[in-house]
């Protein structure tokens, strides 16, 4: 799933290089991506009233059915 | 900024969905020089699809982005898996069927459900030579509507 995450942000930014994924378990077992981008992308990954952040959350969500987890995308600066 | 021509984007996208998926299935592209249209084939797509296509217009969405980044976007780009977009084509032609009798029958402006910018256009170009009824878009996505109205009188 991050990996998942981590090639749809590169694909949407202008500075690949500076997307960065931090994956972490919270207490009641939820998996939380941390995504962030470099400082003039976050537009790209966040789309006007936050449709692309929202699409790649549903996407990202997909794949965790499979894994029977629940999966949290925070976008964070 | 991902590498490649949009063809490329947009089926290294949608590999890469299936296999994180964990799915058996293909992916092809066509390109008929208006839309570009990734499909996957495989059994149970239902992934792909999500409730009410949710996941399928989310990947639509990002591969349009993806593909042609901002302003530079000269074909539409449409995801497909299963033969959905078919099916959901004749729910909405039924649907926008419905609304044309409704309209002409109480002179009123009828809302059809919020959709997605593909969808609306699709329901937008079947009801375009209609004499009967006019189509506009109203609200803010992803809330946006297709409105069937009787048509102005000139």
């Amino acid at each position: 799933m991050k990996e998942l995450l981590e090639y749809l942000a590169r694909a949407l930014v202008d500075h690949p290089d500076e997307v960065v994924v931090e994956e972490f378990d919270d207490d009641d077992g939820t998996l939380v991506l941390e995504l962030s981008v470099g400082e003039g992308d976050y537009g790209k990954v966040i789309g006007r009233g936050g449709r692309t952040a929202n699409a790649l959350r549903t996407v990202v969500k997909g794949a965790a059915v499979k894994e029977n987890r629940r999966v949290l995308v925070d976008i964070v600066e | 900024m991902a590498d490649g021509t949009p063809a490329e984007q947009l089926a290294e996208l949608l590999e890469l969905v299936v296999e994180a998926y964990g799915l058996e299935a293909e992916v092809s592209i066509e390109d008929d020089g208006e839309t570009l249209r990734g499909v996957v084939d495989g059994d149970d797509l239902g992934l792909v699809i999500g409730r009410h296509g949710q996941t399928i217009d989310a990947l639509e969405h990002l591969a349009t982005r993806i593909a042609f980044p901002e302003g530079k976007r000269d074909r539409y780009v449409e995801v497909d898996a299963g033969g959905y977009r078919e099916r959901r084509a004749d729910a909405l032609e039924e649907q926008a069927d419905e609304a044309v009798s409704e309209a002409i029958s109480s002179g009123q402006p009828v809302q059809l459900d919020p959709m997605s910018s593909s969808e609306r256009r699709l329901v937008h170009e079947y009801l375009r030579d209609s004499a009967e009824v006019e189509t506009y878009s109203e609200g803010e996505e992803p809330k946006r509507r297709l409105i069937v109205a009787p048509a102005s009188k000139e």
